[in-house]
């Protein structure tokens, strides 16, 4: 346990240095698998005891080495991490899984497989559609993860470990979602910056340690004095923030960043695997269905000769409109790393999508690194002015 | 351009004419039926998987893809991209998508659906649906969806399975790809009935997709004999015969005709050693994606030069052929050979330990095969699914094959981001690294 800490502040302690937690499991001899993004079924990985690991970047190292393999005008989320996996940060992990999420991740995952040393790499396809049909083809690809991990571990995956880690894992989405019932409140009694920083820690270790990390870090918020309302509640939309400095920026400016729909937020823990019937369907469809990310199509049901958008939106961001009620929000940040198509592509329809509802937004882009921030701080105080004018 | 008007170096099929023409009457046809008022599909370059289906049911397609490339050579891109910045969509999106949506935007907020006057080609008209799919980029289907804001009409995704290298030789996964396809085409097919009101007309798919793949293996053969030294076609040829087997322009069958002429001009000048340029053949290219089509001309510097472009990129090449004798659903074929052309190189690449299977690997294997001295990168700046594999395949060439290579910008839709004459200024330099990199292959 990093230093003894509790709570908050191990949470912090462990999401400042994510890999010495990781790699002290690893000597103890845990099996670490990575993965990028939240597609990666890491119920199968808990349940033979290999600890899933969210790779993420780091805004503050200038990427190098990746420029020899991939150009600039790139996702640079995933230019960042690849650039750690080749500078060797990465490898205490004992192999990797790379989920087809998006472009960005499917080309890199190629490349990656292609000049990174890793004992086990396995790349699973993930359909853009959801019909049962195309849920029942992505299960079939969960089973070759199994197999696969299976090969790994010399262990065979029974439905009884499977069952108790998604239990774990749901017991965790659960326990999130109570971080983020506590910013319901006004004012809220923990930041948006530190629910990502307890994120960014969970994701580094075991579920069960995550889990007991989550009741702590509960029952100390428990005990902390209502602050005083500073600002705007705001609601930060869009590509992964892997680090807490965004959001504290926007803090830092006197708003409360009450709920999110981001990848490190979120979207990984709001609604339970199912456990009923067979697991890897209930997998299958938690992955592919349940999952919010714009890689994946989704449309309103229609005659299939005509379109509705409002219909369109409605069935793909109705969950925004219950965000923007429950946590009485008064404006909404629309961020995205630049060359994320994906997001990019949705920015004009999420706003449409709030404007439909006068909930007032901002769309921002930027470039992932921390020399961005203060570019955009300006940006960012204009937009709260404008809250300002009509919440206070 | 210091080509233009002077003398040629780039020794020109003569079969390409004709072809040429083919490919200008079936645009021309298809656009006078559309005039006529029949109803048109938009649809997204599919690597022959929706495209024979839509053939085959006689429905008119129109390419946003293409007629994005068209509105940027003719100069009316500008406007379209800066009625796409308005509408809120981020700049470095694909060129293409944002040139489209600008369209859409004046087609449909300021003209009330007609098509703009100042459109090139006749313009797109309102289509009955959208076929999109995610071959090639997500861009595919996150541009159709996000037409939603402007058009009330359904878009059809087609979902093509993706397996890593490796991953696609694991029990039954093979087959497994090719039962969901078969699939997602029957969906299909039913979308398109319904939404057409008529009926699939069985046997002439079944025709369809026995011309296109006989087209398609005569279209291989004569780019497999691109191999011999000298190099008998150039890329000029090729660009200009790839049409009728990437977009199935032009009727597949009579396309196969032109394209044994073709075979036949190129197996003569093989067996005569006729070269492709005028000039000594003193270096072998491969060319990587798509040309800056605005600035052709600079490919007859080259050949003056004694610069030959013999190969290009995988994604615009058919696979290699296919034995479907013993399958008789066209739906199957469809999937088969779509499927291979994503796959073809699979096997070879895991050979070799390289796993980026499509699009990476089979540069690697073309340089080899076509005995390249160098390959010449053109990257497109605002389109990811073309650049990403650019420099690990510089890199990788470099390592494994002793081949160097000259990456050049530019961009699919803005123009000002491609430079001919700094093309020009780095030819000298990039001839000494083929020399000293040649030196050391021996």
């Amino acid at each position: 346990m990093p230093g003894g800490s509790r709570g908050v502040t191990r949470a912090k302690d462990l999401y400042r240095d994510r890999f010495r937690r990781a790699k002290e499991l690893k000597e103890e001899g845990r099996k670490i698998l990575g993965y990028i993004c939240l597609h990666a079924p890491v119920e199968m990985m808990t349940a033979l005891q290999i600890i899933p690991f969210r790779m993420l970047g780091d805004i503050y190292e200038t990427p190098t080495e990746v420029d020899r393999f991939l150009p600039r005008a790139f996702c640079p989320f995933v230019r960042s991490v690849f650039d750690l996996s080749l500078k060797g940060k990465y490898d205490f992990l004992d192999g990797m899984l790379l989920v087809h999420s998006c472009d960005a991740m499917e080309r890199t995952g190629r490349i990656w497989e292609s000049v990174v040393d890793h004992h086990y790499f396995h790349f699973m396809d993930l359909p853009t559609k959801v019909s049962e049909r195309h849920q029942n083809f992505f299960r079939e690809g969960l089973d070759d993860f199994k197999k696969t991990l299976e090969e790994l571990t010399g262990k065979e995956l029974s439905f009884k470990e499977l069952k108790k880690a998604i239990e774990s894992h749901n017991e965790q989405r659960r326990l999130v979602r109570s971080l983020y019932e506590i910013t319901e409140k006004v004012p809220p009694k923990i930041s948006g910056s530190e629910i990502l920083q307890v994120i960014g820690a969970i994701t580094s270790i075991s579920v069960e340690e995550g889990n007991k990390l989550l009741r702590e870090v509960l029952a100390e918020i428990g005990k902390r004095k209502s602050g005083k309302l500073k600002g705007p509640r705001i609601l930060v939309w869009g590509s992964v923030l892997d680090h807490p400095a965004f959001v504290e920026m926007i803090e830092d400016l006197g708003a409360h960043v009450v709920i999110d729909d981001l990848c490190t937020g979120t979207r990984g823990y709001w609604v339970d695997v199912k456990l009923d019937g067979d697991l890897l369907s209930s997998l299958a469809y938690y992955y592919l269905v349940e999952l919010r990310c714009p890689r994946t199509f989704k449309e309103a049901p229609s005659d299939g000769k005509r379109k509705d958008y409002s219909a369109d939106l409605e069935e793909r961001f109705s969950y925004l409109r219950e965000f923007t009620k429950t946590w009485k929000v008064d404006g909404a940040i629309l961020q995205s790393v630049k060359y994320c198509d994906c997001h990019g592509f949705e920015v004009p329809q999420v706003k449409d999508y709030f404007n439909s509802f006068g909930i007032p937004s901002f769309v921002l882009e930027h470039n992932y690194m921390i020399a961005d921030r203060e570019i955009l701080k300006t940006r960012v105080e204009a937009f709260l002015e404008i809250l300002r004018g009509g919440v206070e | 351009m210091s080509g233009e008007g002077k003398r040629k170096y780039i020794n020109r099929l003569k079969s390409f004419l004709p072809l040429r023409s083919k490919i200008d009457e079936t645009y021309k046809k298809s656009l006078e039926a559309i005039q006529m008022g029949r109803p048109v599909a938009w649809a997204m370059i599919n690597a022959w998987y929706g495209d024979p289906i839509l053939r085959a049911i006689e429905l008119e397609t129109v390419y946003p893809e293409n007629f994005s490339a068209v509105c940027a050579a003719e100069g009316v891109a500008e406007s379209y991209l800066n009625r796409a910045d308005a509408d809120g969509f981020p700049s470095h999106l694909c060129g293409y998508a944002r040139n489209c949506f600008g369209y859409v935007s004046r087609m449909t907020k300021e003209l009330g659906g007609k098509i703009p006057p100042e459109a090139p080609i006749g313009g797109m008209p309102k289509p009955i649906f959208l076929l999109s799919s995610n071959i090639g980029c997500d861009a595919r289907y996150k541009w159709f969806q996000a037409l939603g804001r402007y058009l009330d009409v359904p878009v059809w995704v087609l979902d093509m399975p993706i397996p890593g290298v490796k991953e696609l030789f694991r029990d039954g996964v093979y087959e497994r790809c090719i039962r969901f396809i078969v699939e997602e085409l029957k969906e299909f097919v039913y979308f398109l009935e319904r939404v057409l009101g008529v009926k699939m007309d069985w046997d002439r798919l079944e025709k369809t997709v026995h011309d296109i793949e006989e087209m398609n293996r005569v279209w291989f053969e004569i780019n497999e004999l691109r191999k011999t030294i000298p190099c008998p076609m150039h890329s000029r040829d090729f660009w200009s015969a790839m049409p009728p087997s990437l977009f199935l322009a032009g009727k597949p069958a009579e396309t196969l005709i032109l394209y044994q002429e073709m075979l036949k001009e190129v197996k003569e000048r093989v067996d005569h050693k006729v070269s492709s340029i005028h000039t000594e053949e003193k270096f072998r290219i491969l060319f990587s994606e798509l040309p800056p089509w605005h600035s052709l001309s600079v490919f007859e510097n080259m050949a003056e030069r004694g610069w030959n472009f013999v190969i290009e990129s995988w994604g615009y090449h058919p696979p290699p052929p296919l034995d479907l004798s013993g399958i008789s659903d066209p739906l199957e074929h469809i999937a088969r050979f779509s499927f291979h052309f994503h796959t073809a190189y699979f096997k070879d690449a895991l050979k070799e330990g390289e796993y980026y299977g499509y699009m990476g690997y089979p540069l690697l294997k073309f340089a080899r095969e076509y005995k390249c001295d160098g390959a010449f990168f053109h990257l497109p700046l605002t389109c990811r699914s073309t650049s990403t594999h650019q420099l690990y395949l510089q890199e990788k060439m470099k390592q494994k094959l002793k081949i160097p290579s000259m990456i050049v910008s530019g961009d699919i839709v803005d123009l000002r981001l491609f430079n001919p004459a700094e093309v020009i200024r780095r030819m000298k330099p990039f001839e000494e690294s083929m020399e000293s990199y040649r030196e050391l292959r021996e």
